[in-house]
């Protein structure tokens, strides 16, 4: 067990003994990083905002039904990615499809790469053009494929991890995981090839 | 033992490959693969460029504003006062 985990368990036992400053000290960790994860699933800050207060309240009433046997956070991401999943269905049921598929990616043929993207420096992929990008390629996902690859990728979560926050199975989370990179991959190879080309 | 005979194959098991989510023999396929077409070495050199700018360039920022009206409103909600 990581220190991280460790620290946010006895935090959980301060919570619990009554010490509202306590649980303070764990939204103040995880606000951030759950308003990002909402943000791309919901993509609509006010609404992003909405599920961010519900989610640590929930989580702050629900406590007691930590048992521990993952780790604070991915409860907590858990709770999160309910409440979009939730939101969504009720308000764009459409986009929240099990079988909903990455346009051509079904079954993907692998467009070839140009070396133009893998040779772009970082400073350059990471400047707000480049961010900017990587953002719009990581939202024009399905959302059950934009959250696996916001949880694994953005969030550093593991396979089984993520199969927990998502309560799905592993062989799954790894389909729309491969899915979802390849095509942010074409995305950005698309963007920087012609970024080459016209200048 | 997954069959990987085209570059299809070899590409559809490049996500985990970069996990180290594979097979030791599986493994020692794709790289032998990959040490010889320059395609997929291609492919899979973008696609590990993608995965390490996705964990760099996606801002955790959360605006101030943002920050305060959910104290205040955990403070109601939660019997703070």
């Amino acid at each position: 067990m990581n220190k991280t985990t460790n620290d946010d368990r006895s935090t959980v036992q301060r919570v619990l003994e009554g010490d509202f400053d306590a649980f303070e000290t764990l939204v103040e960790k995880y606000q951030a990083r759950i308003y990002r994860h909402l943000r791309k699933m919901v993509k609509d800050d006010p609404c992003a905002e909405d599920l961010l207060q519900e989610t640590f309240l929930n989580a702050y009433r629900g406590l007691k039904g930590f048992s521990g046997e993952s780790s604070f956070s991915t409860w907590l991401f858990r709770i999160a990615t309910n409440n979009a999943l939730m939101f969504l269905r009720k308000r764009r049921p459409e986009s929240v499809q099990y079988d909903d598929e990455i346009g051509d990616h079904a079954n993907p043929f692998y467009m070839t790469a140009s070396p133009e993207f893998v040779s772009t420096p970082l400073e350059i992929l990471l400047s707000e053009e480049g961010r900017r990008q990587l953002e719009e390629a990581i939202e024009g996902l399905p959302v059950l494929y934009r959250s696996v690859l916001v949880l694994k990728d953005v969030e550093g979560f593991s396979l089984e991890e993520v199969s927990q926050i998502m309560d799905t199975s592993i062989p799954a989370v790894k389909s729309r995981l491969h899915r979802a990179r390849n095509a942010v991959r074409e995305s950005l190879v698309e963007y920087y090839l012609d970024r080459d080309m016209s200048g | 033992m997954i069959e990987m005979k085209t570059c299809k194959d070899f590409c559809d098991h490049l996500s985990d490959y970069l996990e180290g989510d594979i097979g030791e023999k599986e493994c020692e396929l794709i790289k032998e693969h990959l040490d010889k077409c320059p395609p997929c070495e291609l492919i899979f050199r973008s696609l590990r460029k993608t995965v390490d700018i996705c964990g760099k360039g996606v801002s955790a920022g959360i605006p101030e504003e943002v920050r305060i009206r959910l104290k205040n409103f955990l403070r109601e909600h939660c019997g703070k006062t």
